[in-house]
């Protein structure tokens, strides 16, 4: 009996395996169809399938029976395959995408990667600096920007536009109010706060439950204020023109003493090496943390929250720009971009091809479809009632998984035309401070040089700075281990990386 | 007795070319069955393969492997002066040390406690609760090990700072890593580890301890001279085991746990050349190490063969 | 059965291992209970950690809001096809490849064996068996997260070494009765196998079901993403650098207890399906290592 059941679920597992097996090869095959589909479908009037690989955030990105992205196909009049990659492991994604030699017409470049810029170099991606100025929408783009994301002053990708001055100082408001204190201008009085956040009881609870400053394992927040000590933004220049690592430069042991002093004295949370960047802001809003260096939009995220968990708690929340320390009131920039978008030769094939591929990214620029990615469908994701935004999809998770990430294909350019609700006090103070950051934001002199050393060995030496800082503010080392970890950056092809860096500054200069 | 048996028969079919053919058309079935399993190795396994010549050269993928330059040992050489290269050996050899000696005994003592529970309700409640961490996967046990170590919340930190004052940075300091991912694998496995050895234990004739018993001996003279001998050929073969693949580390685990501040001690070869050749997209300096540590491999599966031989347990395979 | 004699230092001993064993146990299980008990809490509580197990106030918020949506009920079925189809497939090849190669009569057994080793020491790595799949048609399709895993060479190894255990007499009765060497296979091994069969449909079933890896290489059709490669994506860090928080604008971190309410989803259905062979899976394990 009992064997003649188990031979039967055998027999049963087998003849269920050949008939899926029958099901799911034909489902290949049809998808495999639809990865070549420039023959397009029928019916649809020989749209152009244009594939695009795009980091998601979430765990639902919009599917293909999206109608946001149906829409957005509309307008474009292109048929759309998104090939969605999770954020965490976008550059293993994409190196292996890169590995795979067929590349969707469309990838979202996260930055200038070693892997990205071999490519190039192989002739992967398609030289866009040329046919740009054809374009409405692209040939208005930024100048700076578009050198910064150049390579070598080659246009591999067309940037996504984001603001050069997003980074400032998040703090509590009503902490300072209960103390009594001002926002703090300079380094001291930024101490000073972190200080009285931590030991006077900000939150009057008579409990020692508070602390300064709230880091996470991302580590902008230390380079962010290393340049309000003067430190450069990772290259510095010297009275004879060379480019030094901002790690050579005078004011950086300065900055790590004071890290280290927020650390000792407990101002800063103890776990931030390992702290999961997802939570970062967590410690802020409920209170066990007074101030984030972050990106200025984060405040009224977090205000948001807190007026939410409290709403008799109105305006918890100020943002400023920077403190001032001895060489001026000075601000780290974003780079004015955030990832590209490039267009691969293995799919684009011809010139025909790449125009239409170009024209389908600059009509995604144009105000409809910027507020269809951005906003959803009129009446679906959102309504315009009295002039104001009126979100739907951020309580509908339904909603929200059509439209979810389809802004990581816009670049704004020429500008976000994104609708944004109506602006409370704090939103238009960020706004304006992030206008005045571009006036105190230090450029980095070498942003669009590539260097063959570091598009080697970059990481490696990267990591080498990057950890003997956090070990410098939790005191694994000394200053003679800082010494030391620089002089391993050296041997490991730092030396070279200085004297090649220089050699392109030079030849920039020309 | 069966393998006498057997080496007649092969002698006899070996005897010709003829006898082989034969041999062969005899037993057409046993060749119709392993052919699909034999395509799986041939197509999964074998042609891929032609990956490790990428090693020797500076691989491209918009070049392919014939448009590659080639740079011979390049990446060996880069790989062996450079500091990762001892750092990288000694992490592994003492993660692998750690887990052999931390690791290795405590399914043996657990399923030596469970088998003197008498009481079978018991005992079978405790085995299904201690085999339960075994079914769940490393990004589980990450993620509940971050919310139980981390400092300024986590529950085992609470507690350890309620008994001597201070919390413990167990997720990022470099001397914390190692106790970390050896109590992991302790509590993801240990349960699960006992299974073989409480098999075994219930295959020991029962009047052995009767005769055990008889002549007077203690339950701990008992569980010397009768339990533990029947576990030994057990034991040996697992040991000889573990030391053939004492270069394999769990890469999902050490690949989760693994952060900037203990980066230093975490990185072992299998995370490196993930590191390395995917994230970072240097796919031959990776290929190049990673074949290195099979060479490695090899060299270390072969001397435990030899030893299970040497020991009379008649080889691994 | 024979009873115990419990003498004084023994009985000593009994109440120490039954209360040790106790504790064990509970060290096991508490962290998983409290996971379950996280998942039912509210987020303040969560956050002040004012319980332990079973949250003061129970709510089904996370649950709810989980499947609010059916992205996780699709991965939670996407994982059952690849974990029913890959241990099938699996199951399938590793028996149909050990038997013969128990057989030391076959003529070029021993080269096949030495193939296995070999491949167990030397692969091509990540990047050829990319292509490969890719190759094969089989990006996006579930078949990517199956066919190039199938077969595990030391679970073949095991359930071969099992077969060569077997009484070589059955064997021989059954050709005199004019099986062929399949019909054996089929008609009396098989039947004798059932420990073996229970214990690597368990050890395939788990690895299918707990693989992300796999996935997260030869996916990028979310809607196939199975269970674990969600939790995965929820669950682990997602690296927010300063420009990528405007990317995530609209997108806001998951509530502390939805990671717990899908961790719980992830772990429950395999806990499900193993007392149903954990019957077997004892003897199997031991009958195919003791002797390696």
């Amino acid at each position: 009996m009992k064997t003649k059941f188990l031979r039967n679920l055998l027999m049963a597992l087998f003849v269920f395996g050949v008939l899926i097996l029958a099901g799911c090869s034909n489902n290949s095959e049809t998808t495999g169809n639809d990865d070549q589909g420039e023959s397009g479908e029928e019916g649809s009037e020989e749209r152009m399938n244009i594939r695009v690989f795009a980091p998601t955030f979430t765990t639902e990105p919009p599917t293909d029976d999206s109608p946001v992205l149906k829409a957005i196909e509309d307008y474009t009049n292109k048929d759309i395959t998104m090939e969605w990659a999770p954020n965490s492991n976008i550059e293993d994604k994409f190196n292996i995408t890169l590995s795979s030699g067929d590349l969707p017409h469309i990838m979202v470049v996260p930055n200038k990667s070693p892997s990205f810029i071999s490519a190039v170099e192989d002739g992967a991606f398609w030289e866009l600096g040329p046919y740009l100025k054809d374009y409405p929408n692209l040939s208005q783009a930024n100048e700076i920007i578009l050198n910064n994301s150049s390579i070598n002053g080659d246009i591999y990708g067309i940037y996504r536009s984001r603001n050069l001055g997003r980074t400032g100082v998040i703090i509590r408001k009503d902490w300072l109010e209960n103390l009594g204190l001002e926002e703090p201008k300079t380094i001291d009085e930024f101490y000073n706060m972190l200080k009285a956040f931590k030991e006077q009881d900000p939150d009057g609870d008579g409990q020692d439950d508070t602390y300064g400053l709230v880091v996470s394992k991302y580590e902008g927040p230390w380079d962010v204020m290393q340049t309000w000590f003067g430190v450069p933004n990772r290259w510095g220049e010297d009275e004879n023109g060379e480019l030094y690592p901002f790690f050579m430069d005078d004011n950086y042991v300065e900055s790590l003493n004071f890290f280290k002093k927020l650390y000792d004295e407990g101002l800063v949370n103890e776990d931030f090496a390992v702290m999961d960047p997802a939570q970062w802001s967590e410690p802020v809003i409920s209170g066990e943390a007074g101030v984030q260096v972050n990106v200025l939009d984060e405040g009224h995220r977090i205000q948001d929250k807190i007026v939410e968990a409290n709403p008799e708690n109105t305006e918890p929340i100020t943002v400023i720009k920077a403190v001032e320390g001895d060489h001026g009131l000075l601000n780290l920039p974003t780079s004015g971009y955030n990832g590209m978008l490039a267009i691969s030769k293995t799919s684009v094939k011809s010139e025909e091809e790449l125009k239409q591929v170009l024209d389908f990214i600059d009509k995604l620029g144009d105000e409809e479809a910027q507020i269809l990615a951005g906003n959803g469908i009129e009446g679906r994701q959102y309504d315009i009632v009295d002039g104001e935004l009126v979100n739907h999809a951020q309580d509908d998770p339904a909603l929200l998984a059509e439209m979810d990430g389809l802004n990581q294909l816009l670049t704004f350019i020429p500008e976000s035309k994104v609708l944004t609700p109506a602006g409370d006090p704090l939103r238009e103070l960020e706004e304006k401070l992030m206008k005045e950051n571009e006036e105190i934001v230090v450029a980095n002199p070498a942003e669009s040089y590539i260097s063959e050393v570091y598009s080697k060995k970059g990481q490696q030496l990267d990591n080498i700075i990057l950890d003997a800082r956090v070990k410098y503010i939790v005191g694994q080392i000394d200053e003679a281990g800082l010494e030391e970890a620089i002089e391993l950056w050296k041997q490991n092809g730092g030396t070279d990386y200085i004297a090649e860096i220089n050699q392109l500054h030079q030849e920039a200069q020309k | 007795m069966a393998n006498v048996h057997d080496n007649t028969l092969e002698r006899t079919a070996a005897k010709s070319k003829k006898g082989k053919w034969n041999q062969i058309l005899k037993e057409k079935w046993l060749y119709l069955m392993v052919l699909p399993g034999l395509a799986y190795f041939l197509i999964f396994k074998y042609f891929p393969m032609w990956g490790i010549v990428i090693a020797f050269q500076d691989y491209s993928p918009f070049l392919g492997v014939f448009g590659s330059e080639w740079v011979g040992f390049e990446h060996f050489q880069y790989f062996f002066s450079n500091p990762d290269f001892l750092r990288l050996l000694r992490n592994t050899f003492i993660l692998a040390l750690y887990d052999l000696v931390f690791f290795f005994p405590a399914p043996i003592i657990l399923a030596l406690m469970l088998n003197e529970i008498r009481i079978s309700i018991y005992k079978r409640a405790l085995q299904t609760m201690v085999y339960v961490p075994h079914f769940m996967s490393w990004v589980i046990i990450a993620s509940i090990s971050y919310v139980f170590l981390t400092t300024g919340g986590g529950v085992v930190n609470d507690l350890i700072a309620k008994l001597i004052g201070q919390e413990i940075n167990f997720l990022s300091s470099p001397e914390w890593f190692r106790p970390m991912i050896i109590g992991q694998i302790i509590w993801k496995e240990t349960g699960w580890g006992t299974v073989i050895f409480l098999a075994a234990l219930a295959s020991v004739d029962q009047e052995q301890y009767e005769a055990a018993i008889v002549d007077g001996a203690g339950r701990f003279r008992r569980l010397w001279h009768v339990t533990l001998p029947a576990l030994r050929s057990t034991i040996v073969i697992l040991l000889i085991l573990r030391l053939g693949n004492f270069l394999d580390t769990g890469f999902q685990q050490i690949y989760l746990m693994s952060n900037s501040l203990n980066r230093s001690v975490a990185d072992v070869f299998d995370t490196y050349v993930y590191f390395v050749g995917i994230t970072e997209g240097a796919f031959s300096y990776s290929t190049a190490v990673g074949l290195f540590k099979s060479v490695v491999g090899i060299v270390l599966i072969v001397g435990a063969d030899r030893i299970a031989k040497k020991l009379g347990q008649g080889g691994l395979f | 059965m024979h009873r115990m004699h419990n003498t004084g230092p023994g009985r000593v001993f009994d109440i120490f291992n039954h209360v040790f064993l106790a504790v064990v146990a509970l060290i096991t299980v508490v962290p998983f209970l409290y996971i379950i008990g996280g998942s039912f809490a509210t987020e303040s509580e969560i956050a002040t950690r004012s319980f332990f197990v079973i949250p003061n106030e129970i709510t089904t918020a996370a649950y709810d809001y989980i499947f609010s949506t059916d992205a996780v009920l699709r991965s939670l079925g996407i994982s059952i096809l690849i974990t029913v189809l890959g241990t099938a497939v699996s199951m399938i090849l590793t028996l149909t490849m050990a038997y013969p190669l128990s057989r030391k009569t076959m003529v070029g057994r021993n080269f096949i064996l030495n193939l296995i080793l070999f491949s167990m020491l030397f692969g091509g790595g990540m990047i050829p068996t990319y292509l490969l799949v890719k190759g094969l048609g089989l990006l996006d399709s579930i078949w990517a997260l199956i066919l190039p895993v199938a077969i595990n060479p030391f679970n073949l190894i095991i359930v071969k070494t099992f077969f060569q255990e077997l009484p070589k007499e059955l064997e021989d009765a059954s050709k005199i009765d004019g099986c062929t060497e399949f019909q054996t296979f089929w008609r009396v091994m098989l039947p004798l196998s059932k420990p073996v069969i229970a214990t690597f449909t368990l050890f395939y079933a788990v690895f299918y079901w707990n693989d992300f890896f796999q996935a997260l290489l030869y996916l990028t059709d979310t809607t196939k993403w199975p269970i674990q490669l969600l939790l995965q994506q929820l669950v682990m860090v997602a690296n927010m650098g300063i420009g990528d928080l405007q990317e995530a604008q609209l997108y806001e971190p998951p509530e502390e207890s939805v990671k717990l309410a899908v961790i719980v989803i992830a772990t429950v259905p395999i806990l499900l399906f193993y007392p149903f062979l954990q019957k077997h899976f004892a003897k199997g394990v031991m009958l195919g290592s003791v002797k390696g």
